[in-house]
């Protein structure tokens, strides 16, 4: 039961990645990919290691440790790119 | 276990092929990130197929200092644009 | 161990190896170091070595990046000598300049001196690398500008690129015997 479950958040994780990373080949604007990329990359990692501390519970203070910098610091590093990149456009 | 690398794998050519064949410096910046988290998680998967400490310490610890490092080469890249243009 | 994994990710290495020596723009090849970065302290992590992976991700990664910008910046500099009155009346032809730099990812920067001969002691003691004077031209009142350089390769740029009356292109050989050897 708990394995399937661990399973389903794996590949619900990857599938974030993608749905997320494929946008990146198209044509469309820096902040559009990267809101489109902060949003899956972060939900998707942390889906992985969601996944992940189900299989092993005996290594919980490294993913949760995972988890807290992911939600943190992704955020942060996007918040970051949108405004270098705004700022670096209205220049040019 | 291995689809599930094999998969990650996949999903990071794609930010590497845009890194390589994208012109703009930001596109490139944000192949980075994803490529820089995703490198990270993939090493906290292969910490725990293995059941190893050590590479989860590493795989969390890159994985803090790569988003560290993206903001700090931001940062400059914006300054050095301002100073350029 | 018949992991099918681990020769697709130790692939990866020299893929992004080639990907970054064929980089053509410095701040380019910087980002595409930091992909590399990544991707080696995975593939070190994958082998086993979580040491040497942390090493690549704490130097590799975060201060050889932060440096090489730093370093690049300021060596892509193309120093601009130009006459302290003359300083003011000079921008279009410098915006041109800055135009044909940025191809090659140099950036102009700009020097004042006061006179001409001082101008002219800059250029053979190496102080900048190109020099600019305006001066009227006799016959038709049009602004003529004249570019002197004492390096063989901006020389040739300039050559191609600035095709016209109003500019002269001259190369100044300096004497290799002078008071400061290179």
């Amino acid at each position: 039961m708990i394995d399937w479950l661990s399973y389903s958040f794996l590949g619900a994780g990857i599938f974030l990645w993608f749905w997320g990373t494929f946008p990146l080949l198209g044509n469309r604007s820096v902040l559009f990919k990267l809101h489109g990329l902060s949003v899956s990359d972060t939900l998707g990692s942390m889906s992985v290691v969601v996944g992940l501390l189900l299989k092993i519970p005996g290594e919980w203070p490294l993913l949760l440790l995972a988890i807290l910098s992911l939600a943190i610091w992704n955020t942060m590093l996007g918040y970051v790119l949108a405004y270098c990149s705004s700022r670096g456009r209205s220049d040019e | 276990m291995n689809i599930i690398l094999i998969a990650m794998v996949i999903a990071l050519l794609i930010p590497i092929y845009t890194a390589w064949h994208d012109e703009g410096i930001w596109q490139k910046m944000l192949a980075l990130a994803s490529i820089s988290i995703k490198a990270s998680i993939m090493i906290l998967v292969i910490s725990v197929l293995r059941d190893d400490w050590m590479l989860g310490v590493a795989g969390v610890i890159s994985l803090s200092v790569g988003n560290a490092s993206l903001m700090l080469l931001a940062h400059i890249m914006k300054r050095l644009r301002e100073q350029q243009l | 161990m018949n992991d099918l994994y681990l020769p697709v990710i130790v692939a990866l290495l020299p893929l992004v190896a080639c990907m970054l020596v064929a980089q053509r723009n410095p701040y380019h090849a910087l980002v595409i170091r930091g992909v590399l970065g990544a991707v080696a302290t995975l593939v070190y992590a994958l082998l086993g070595a979580a040491d040497v992976a942390l090493t690549e991700a704490l130097v590799g990664t975060m201060l050889a990046i932060t440096l090489y910008a730093i370093a690049v910046r300021s060596s892509l500099v193309l120093h601009l000598g130009v006459l302290k009155d003359e300083s003011s009346g000079i921008e279009h032809f410098q915006e041109r300049l800055k135009d044909i730099f940025s191809q090659w990812h140099l950036r102009l920067e700009l020097t004042l001196y006061s006179d001409a001969s001082e101008l002219h002691q800059a250029l053979i003691h190496k102080e900048v690398h190109l020099t600019c004077i305006r001066s009227k031209s006799t016959e038709n009142e049009r602004q003529v500008y004249h570019a002197r350089t004492r390096i063989s390769r901006i020389y040739d740029i300039l050559r191609k690129e600035l095709s016209g009356p109003e500019v002269t292109v001259t190369r100044v050989t300096v004497p290799t015997s002078g008071k400061k050897p290179s």
